[in-house]
């Protein structure tokens, strides 16, 4: 019950004559039973290409996605087989829910009394009569998830599936996450947001700009990536970063005036401190700064991210 | 989850062995959607008022006057002359089965859980081409028999037989060749206000316009345009002596319907969604 992709690809063709863009990028990954894999990158990166070439909507260009060992299109009834919630909006906006999920029950064979069952489980059952388009975003998506569970399928999967929720949505979501995955289901949920990403997955799948960039589990990718510097501030910067270096330490020197200050690796805060004491130096601020799994993510997708923001903005929002 | 997960009984291909889900089921998820959209019911309503109640309307106005020495016109004419404007529905229709799904993008939904693009385009021509054939048959039927109502007041009343049989089931057969139409350029078009206007251009205003090109090849585009040589066969009397017959014009429409549909086959399959 895996997803595998080999070598895919996806190009779409420019405007005419133009080079075009690749979504994705030859890239290889195995998504594993029993556990939330997190699929994250910035916007624009090839999650939902990903996605939708999974699900057999988009044909790969080049390269291979298969499900349980065989494509998508040839499952005897897929909704069966795996469950997606697509981006919000795949719905007509004068059904109601449950006619949303009659026919795609109907359409795989789904017994009929299925329906009632995931609109209770996803909360919906008192609006299900409604049309949807009334509902709110996080309404939406809520009946989306249910469309995905709608086959009881052993593969899940999950485009963004926190967008517009509220926080209680949100748990809710993540919460369901862990008890598919505990069934023994394969997860596969897609975020741009890292911090979601951290509570919700075991395993992350980091793409930008249509490559891979991580394979690893969160722990693994917090050693690896998100590291940390021992923030320090003292009246004669230069001098106390010359004495800082000949101790073996990594020293950066930011800022100007009086937000000037040095970034020391290599050493400890009480190492740096113990380095001042002993040759008589005052520091004004001494402070371990543990970078965040989103200050890890952004720093390996920088150049990854396919529309930067102006650097000064980002600075001034720290 | 309310059920636990059982064991997945797999052949050595991976492909589950589940029991495999095909045009049936796909033809029953369309006719579930068909019923649970308001849209369905406003064009078929006012299909029904416009085929049915047009012919009424125009046969009791004019049955004095067809039945007086004045009349230059068949009655035959006018016992199914809403079912000129009721195609205008069946467009409305076609379109919506389709164009409505790329508009919300509801159509992702459809194919990712029937993933065979064929099964679905299937699933939704039989239904809307079986809908309108019994909807336009029995509006032409209902108009009929609201129309030779007045007729036979006047004693010129047409019995059910021979041409007005005929135009009667044609009706049927016309505007189901029409929403099929509609269907399969909206396959290709994707928006429903295009494919409405696209398939009305064609039907109303360049089958019209084509007359205006000289000579033979002029005569021949009249009489092959889709509207002239589709329509013939939903009227008792030719409006149009320059037309095909309603046999052979409507041979030459259900190709020109059946091309589209393999123009719409070859885009849908290989088109990402």
């Amino acid at each position: 019950m895996t997803i595998r992709a080999h070598a895919l690809t996806k190009r779409f063709p420019g405007p005419r004559g133009s080079e075009g863009r690749t979504a994705v990028d030859g890239i290889d990954f195995t998504v594993l039973p029993g556990r939330v894999t997190g699929f994250l990158g910035p916007n624009g990166a090839g999650k939902s290409t990903t996605m939708r070439m999974v699900l057999g909507l988009d044909a790969p260009t080049s390269g291979t996605v298969s499900v349980n060992g065989h494509r998508y299109a040839d499952s005897p009834a897929p909704l069966r087989e795996i469950g997606a919630l697509l981006e919000a909006g795949a719905l007509h906006p004068g059904r109601s829910a449950r006619d949303h999920l009659r026919w795609l029950a109907a359409s795989n064979g789904i017994p009929h009394t299925r329906v009632g069952e995931v609109l209770e489980l996803v909360g919906l059952d008192a609006v299900a009569g409604q049309r949807v388009g009334r509902f709110s975003l996080g309404m939406g998506q809520r009946l989306g998830i249910a469309a995905a569970l709608l086959g009881d399928p052993p593969v899940v999967v999950l485009d963004e599936p926190v967008n517009g929720l509220d926080p209680e949505g949100i748990r809710w979501v993540r919460g369901l996450a862990r008890r598919l995955a505990d069934e023994g289901r394969t997860v596969f949920v897609s975020s741009h947001l890292m911090s979601e990403m951290a509570l919700m997955a075991d395993h992350l799948l980091v793409i930008g700009r249509g490559r891979i960039l991580a394979d690893c589990s969160v722990p693994a990718f917090m050693a690896e990536h998100a590291a940390s510097y021992v923030r320090v501030k003292a009246p004669s910067l230069d001098d106390l970063g010359r004495l800082l270096q000949r101790q073996g330490a990594d020293v950066v020197r930011e800022g100007s005036g009086s937000a000037a200050e040095l970034r020391v690796t290599g050493l400890s805060a009480p190492e740096v401190g113990e380095a001042a004491a002993r040759d008589g130096r005052v520091l004004h601020e001494l402070t371990l700064v543990s970078a965040s799994l989103e200050d890890a993510f952004m720093t390996l997708t920088a150049d990854a991210v396919e529309y930067h923001a102006q650097t000064e903005l980002e600075g001034a929002t720290r | 989850m309310t059920a636990t997960l059982a064991p997945e009984q797999t052949h050595a291909d991976g492909v589950p062995d589940l029991p495999r889900v095909g045009f049936g089921a796909a033809l029953h998820a369309e006719w579930i959607k068909l019923r649970t959209v308001r849209s369905t019911g406003w064009t078929l309503a006012a299909f029904v008022l416009l085929g049915a109640g047009l012919t009424v309307l125009i046969c009791a106005l004019n049955a004095e006057w067809l039945a007086s020495g004045d009349a230059d016109e068949s009655p035959g004419s006018f016992i199914t002359w809403g079912m000129l404007l009721a195609p205008v529905c069946a467009v409305v229709l076609g379109a919506l089965v389709v164009t409505s799904e790329y508009a919300t993008g509801m159509v992702r939904s459809t194919f990712a859980a029937v993933p065979r693009r064929g099964t679905v385009m299937a699933a939704k021509a039989v239904l809307v081409t079986g809908l309108l054939l019994v909807v336009g048959t029995v509006t032409a039927l209902l108009g009929y028999l609201g129309g030779n109502w007045f007729l036979d007041r006047e004693g010129i009343g047409m019995a059910l037989e021979g041409d007005v049989l005929r135009a009667i089931v044609g009706s049927g057969l016309y505007v189901a060749g029409i929403g099929l139409l509609t269907a399969a350029v909206g396959f290709v078009v994707r928006h429903t206000a295009g494919t409405i206007s696209l398939v009305l251009a064609v039907l109303l205003v360049v089958g019209n316009m084509v007359m205006l090109v000289p000579g033979t090849v002029g005569e021949w585009l009249e009489k092959l345009m889709p509207g002239n040589a589709g329509g013939a066969i939903a009227s008792p009397v030719p409006f149009n002596p320059n037309l095909l017959d309603a046999w052979n014009g409507f041979g030459v429409f259900a190709l020109e319907v059946a091309a589209v549909c393999l123009l719409a086959w070859t885009t849908v399959r290989r088109r990402d969604a």
